[in-house]
């Protein structure tokens, strides 16, 4: 049963879709190359011509904020899918597996547990040293530990169901019981984590950015656009507020949607 | 991270076990006890090797980075100070002895031993986070409250409001505040200065996106509580709308905050790297974000063990408080 | 053009509000130095790891020693060695030893006496590998020893002739300490260096801030001072403020009141604030230039180096980014080096220019993406840039080169890195191009930076000649230049040195290495040290 959408529902789909199109056809709503220099009309404030202003190279901001729209929710995308890959088999082995299996993979999880927030980032990134790669990796991993205990908490429920004791007492076999009854119902669980997951990971990864730890220039990255942004705040605000802007809109939005489909799920 | 905010049944189940036997919670003592050392041991493991697969010769990072243009008896000095030219082993067992005895070394890059650079960065962080966690709850409670009394438009905009603060990344919000409070209207200092008046934007940008995360919780438990057996029937008691909310409903909503403090503290701690370096106040967080910036691998290996040790012995006492707040706990535990 | 037009406007704009508010100042302005007071200075260099600039030695350390230590020379504004805590130097017929005559009335600030020994001391503390110095280090490469001939007077014993020696002592990474507490160890000396300068060290609050207090026994200002005896103010409080932004919030707020690492677009913006007045004060050294590797394909070609610098549109850059707060270079040393050279013709922007060079070069093809193609390669360049030293608006500055070249068919690969990684690349010859600032007074700089030994990289894989300019007669023309004293033929030399360097297009000059300082305007006194342009507050006072 699906409740009726609200208009704050509304908005965020909307909000989604269009990011979704900018995503995937930036041409179509900025037709201009977010590459294209002109430091002759560089750090203009917003107009008609420039509707976000034009940054330091007199590049156009709105059209860098649109080519961007891709890049930056694929890393939002890339880090919650590395985050809720790795969860998922943690949290299969820990759920699935035998006792001892179990009680190693949960002490894994407590361990990486306690390297909260962007530690176990940081610590990724003096390894590897910083790039887009390796913080979108490094945030995904963050995240993961979070996703794990949910998922093995969620797999735990379903093994103890009684229509899994069914399929048991039906001779199914380990894998099949996996596949057929233990996935699908861990499934609405993680895309509701995956929703509610990927507007901070866009947070996180921007940090990063910001930290000088991210994204590397002159892409029209929404995180790098800060970075470059952030020395200019004083004189020229539109640098950061905008791509700023749509970071947060585009966090709350898939925010907005997984809460209202965590709602669903639990309604149902 | 986000991950963890939802509600987790099992974090909450994690206290599991049965009340009432001393016993029984000194078993879990224990074990938690020995859960803490295994974790650190873990932690300080995995940290002393992944800092050396780091590329390049410590010793370099000790006498100033890579450009220093150290000379090779200088670098054969510094190598045999620190002990790097043991092999890996002897240096791996050597830091486990000193670490057991609460030796962390001494820092690459501040020439300071490590201990002494986390007592003096340790207190400003903590005042910062505890004062960030009050504010955050503050915040979040009264948006909560106000939200769900305050009807259907109040829903609309404090579940936005909320969603939108959670949202907000610290360094935007804080260089927003900067321009709005210090520049634009000149009411506080931008940057970190004694006394209360440095405190509040740093405070602020802290709290803010936290207040978001705990405010769409502690919403959802008062609207669940408000619904929830024990207050239908204290309402067929007849006790009246208001004494309802304030006596049973808060107090419930405090128990899933309570549980997310230990996810809060992983959030105050990343936020802290930002807001102390935009804000030049001394902490961890900076001390942590310079020493990744130079490699200074004593001190990531310090201040990474000071803010685990810090997330279990929170996650412990909120476990604990879980434990003696609401016996239902366990109870709902064992049935999982 | 800008660059000059700050400070006396500021200047014609204060003075037109105090004619205009005449006696109704609440205010009336001091025109004798008062005394007293703690001046917040606010800086964006990175925090120092040690105050003692003897180990390592980098420019944190320097601005922040000027303070409290002090160098046997320092020069004028005209680039003239004048006396500091030497008083005269005579260098023997053979090159080989000088003798510095040292005051004798100055004592360090823990009661040591200062004497040759002292100076002696401090050259074996810089020479010892313990120390780890590298700037001083590297400075006193040919000093075999320093013997003391009485109590004030010093003899350094060189190895060779050094024209540079007395350039080199007048750096902040130089300066003398008490031979007592440099026996102390490391960690304490760091934090707690000791020298005769106008303040003392009294605290150091990490990621905070360090205390300074007046030296009150202070005697030995350099004789270009403008004022004897102690200085005005009664403290600094030297606070470390990275972020950029927010040092400027709270200059305006008055929460500080000077800062450094000042941003272009900042100065224009605190040019129509009358509370606060500008400094600009270039570098010494070497300007501010790419470096083309000269060593690798396809920088190996002459003509490819040439397509490059001449399909970069630097002017443009320049003015976009900067606002005119820096004039365009055209030379290999900084505008305040008498000897420096400009070629300005050899820069000039030009495309077709560009596109002939690289036809002749054999670039004729073109790919899809407009890149030059021979025998099947892009012409490609890596182009790493460090995080950690380079200014933001430098980053742009490469982006909008990285566009314009591209009409030219290179393909640069900017490559931001955190400084290890940047080292990295360069250690393993592993680039094309690249930009990394190089501060030392005078032209030996030339000497470091273009001959050919400095393309034997140190243990740690540093080397200063990223260009890898290799040329045995550019070698023979710098090394005699470091070696005769005769300063009209030193001058000769270094400028067909630079011939050499410019004509051979291993370099693309930008601008002077910017330093600007910002400070509110009852702030008086505050100059730069000619030497190497870090601010002295010794004849600092504040008009309040």
């Amino acid at each position: 049963m699906v409740r009726r959408l609200g208009p704050l529902e509304v908005a965020a789909v909307a909000t989604i879709a269009l990011l979704a199109l900018a995503a995937l056809a930036p041409g179509v709503l900025a037709p201009g190359d977010p590459l294209a220099i002109d430091p002759l009309s560089s750090f203009e404030s917003p107009s008609f011509a420039h509707p976000f202003g034009t940054d330091e190279s007199g590049r156009d901001i709105y059209t860098r904020v649109v080519h961007g729209t891709g890049a930056s929710l694929l890393i939002g995308l890339a880090a919650t899918a590395i985050g809720i890959g790795l969860a998922l088999a943690f949290g299969l082995l820990a759920g699935f597996g035998p006792r001892w299996l179990d009680f190693g993979t949960t002490r894994v999880i407590e361990v990486l547990f306690a390297f909260p927030g962007l530690l176990f980032a940081l610590l990724f990134i003096v390894v590897y040293g910083p790039g887009v790669v390796t913080s979108t990796i490094a945030v995904g991993l963050s995240t993961a530990p979070g996703y794990a205990r949910i998922i093995r908490s969620q797999v735990i429920r379903v093994r103890t169901s009684p229509y899994l004791e069914a399929a048991t007492v039906l001779g199914r076999g380990r894998t099949a019981r996996i596949v057929r009854h233990v996935l699908p119902n861990v499934a609405g669980a993680l895309f509701v984590l995956a929703t509610l997951g990927i507007g901070q990971s866009i947070v996180w990864a921007s940090s990063l950015s910001y930290l000088g730890l991210g994204a590397v220039p002159p892409a029209a990255e929404w995180g790098a656009m800060l970075s470059a942004g952030r020395t200019y705040i004083a004189s020229f605000w539109w640098m950061t507020f905008f791509p700023g802007l749509f970071i947060v809109l585009s966090a709350a939005a898939t925010t907005l949607l997984g809460r209202s489909l965590q709602q669903n799920v639990r309604a149902s | 991270m986000a991950g963890s905010l939802t509600l987790d049944p099992s974090q909450l189940a994690r206290a599991g076990g049965q009340r009432g036997r001393q016993s029984r919670w000194l078993r879990w003592l224990l074990l938690r006890l020995g859960g803490v050392v295994f974790v650190l041991w873990a932690v300080a493991s995995v940290t002393f090797f992944a800092l050396r697969l780091i590329p390049g010769d410590p010793a370099e990072a000790i006498l100033g980075g890579p450009g220093s243009q150290a000379s090779e008896e200088a670098l054969a000095q510094a190598r045999a100070h620190y002990g790097l030219d043991q092999p890996l082993a002897t240096q791996y067992l050597v830091y486990l002895g000193r670490l057991a005895i609460g030796d962390l070394g001494s820092s690459y890059a501040l020439r300071q031993s490590v201990v002494s650079v986390i007592g003096d960065t340790l207190g400003p962080t903590l005042v910062l986070a505890v004062l960030s966690l009050a504010a955050a709850v503050l915040i979040a409670l009264t948006l909560a409250v106000w939200s769900t009394r305050g009807g259907r438009g109040a829903a609309a905009l404090g579940s936005t409001l909320e969603i939108v603060a959670a949202a907000v990344p610290h360094f935007w919000l804080a260089i927003s505040l900067i321009l709005v409070f210090s520049t634009t209207l000149g009411w506080l200092p931008p940057v970190s200065v004694p006394g209360v008046a440095g405190l509040v934007l740093p405070v602020l940008t802290l709290a803010v996106p936290l207040a978001g995360f705990l405010g769409q919780v502690m919403r959802e438990a008062l609207l669940d509580a408000m619904e929830s057996p024990f207050v239908l029937a204290a309402r067929a008691r007849g006790e009246g709308e208001g004494g309802l909310f304030w006596r049973h409903a808060l107090r419930h909503a405090a128990i899933p905050a309570v549980g997310l403090v230990g996810w809060a503290f992983g959030s105050l701690i990343s936020g802290a790297v930002v807001v102390e370096t935009i804000f030049a106040r001394q902490g961890l967080g900076r001390s942590l974000l310079s020493a990744v910036q130079s490699r200074d691998v004593p001190l990531v290996i310090g201040v990474v063990l000071v803010v685990a040790l810090g997330y279990m012995l929170v996650t412990t006492l909120t476990d604990l408080a879980d434990r003696l707040i609401d016996p239902r706990l366990n109870r709902r535990a064992q049935q999982a | 053009m800008t660059r000059t037009r700050t400070l006396p406007l500021l200047i014609a704009a204060s003075s037109a509000i105090v004619l205009l508010s005449g006696c109704a100042a609440a205010a009336p302005q001091n025109t004798e130095p008062v005394k007293g007071g703690t001046l917040v200075y606010a800086t964006g260099d990175a925090e120092p790891s040690c105050l003692d600039p003897h180990v390592g030695g980098n420019f944190p350390q320097a601005i922040i020693s000027t303070q409290y230590l002090e160098s046997l020379v320092s020069k004028n504004v005209d680039g003239e060695v004048i006396a500091w805590l030497a008083t005269e130097w005579t260098v023997a017929d053979d090159g080989l030893s000088w003798d510095f005559t040292l005051r004798d009335d100055v004592t360090f600030t823990d009661g040591t006496p200062f004497t040759a020994d002292a100076v002696a001391a401090n050259v074996a503390h810089l020479k010892d590998p313990a120390t780890a110095s590298s700037t001083g280090y590297l400075a006193l490469d040919k000093v075999a020893s320093v013997e003391s001939v009485d109590e004030h007077t010093a003899r350094f014993n060189l190895t060779e002739p050094d024209s540079a020696l007395l350039d080199s002592l007048s750096q902040p990474w130089l300066a003398i300490e008490s031979p007592a507490a440099l026996q102390r160890p490391q960690e304490v000396n760091c934090e707690s260096p000791v020298g005769t300068g106008p303040f003392v060290v009294t605290g150091w609050n990490r990621q905070q801030s360090v205390t300074l207090e007046r030296n009150d026994d202070y005697v030995s200002p350099p004789a270009d001072a403008a004022h004897e005896g102690v200085a005005y103010l009664d403290a600094i409080e030297w606070r470390f403020l990275p972020d950029s932004a927010s040092r400027y919030a709270a200059l305006r707020a008055g929460t500080v009141d000077v800062i450094d690492s000042v941003q272009p677009d900042t100065i224009i913006a605190a040019e129509d604030d009358d509370a606060i007045e500008h400094i600009d004060a270039p570098r010494p050294g070497a300007s501010n230039r790419i470096e083309l590797n000269s060593s690798v394909a396809p920088f190996d070609d002459i003509a490819v180096r040439e397509a490059f610098i001449r399909s970069a549109n630097v002017d443009d850059a320049v003015s976009s980014l900067l606002f005119g707060t820096a004039d365009r270079s055209y030379s290999a040393l900084s505008s305040i080096e008498k000897a420096g050279v400009s070629e300005p013709d050899l820069f000039d922007y030009d495309q077709k220019e560009a596109a002939r060079l690289l036809d002749e070069a054999g670039w004729t093809e073109k790919d899809d993406d407009g890149y030059r193609v021979k025998n099947g390669k892009r012409l490609e360049v890596d182009f790493p840039v460090s995080t950690n030293q380079s200014i933001p608006a430098e980053v742009s500055l490469f982006e909008q080169l990285q566009s314009t070249t591209k009409e030219a068919g290179f393909k640069v690969n900017l490559e931001p890195l955190d400084l290890s990684s940047w080292y990295g690349v360069l250690g393993e010859n592993d680039y094309n191009l690249v930009s990394a600032p190089y501060t030392k007074v005078g032209p030996d700089v030339l000497r470091i930076l273009f001959h050919s030994d400095s393309t034997i990289p140190a243990p740690s894989g540093y080397f200063a000649n990223h260009a890898q300019v290799k040329d045995p007669a550019l070698d023979a023309v710098l090394d005699r230049a470091s070696e005769i004293t005769d300063e009209d033929e030193r001058q000769e030399l270094y400028a067909e040195a630079q011939k050499t360097i410019l004509d051979g297009y291993f370099i693309l000059p930008l601008y002077d290495q910017q330093n600007h300082y910002l400070l509110r305007s009852d702030v008086e006194g505050l100059r730069t040290m000619p030497t190497v342009a870090t601010p002295t507050l010794f004849d600092t006072w504040l008009d309040r």
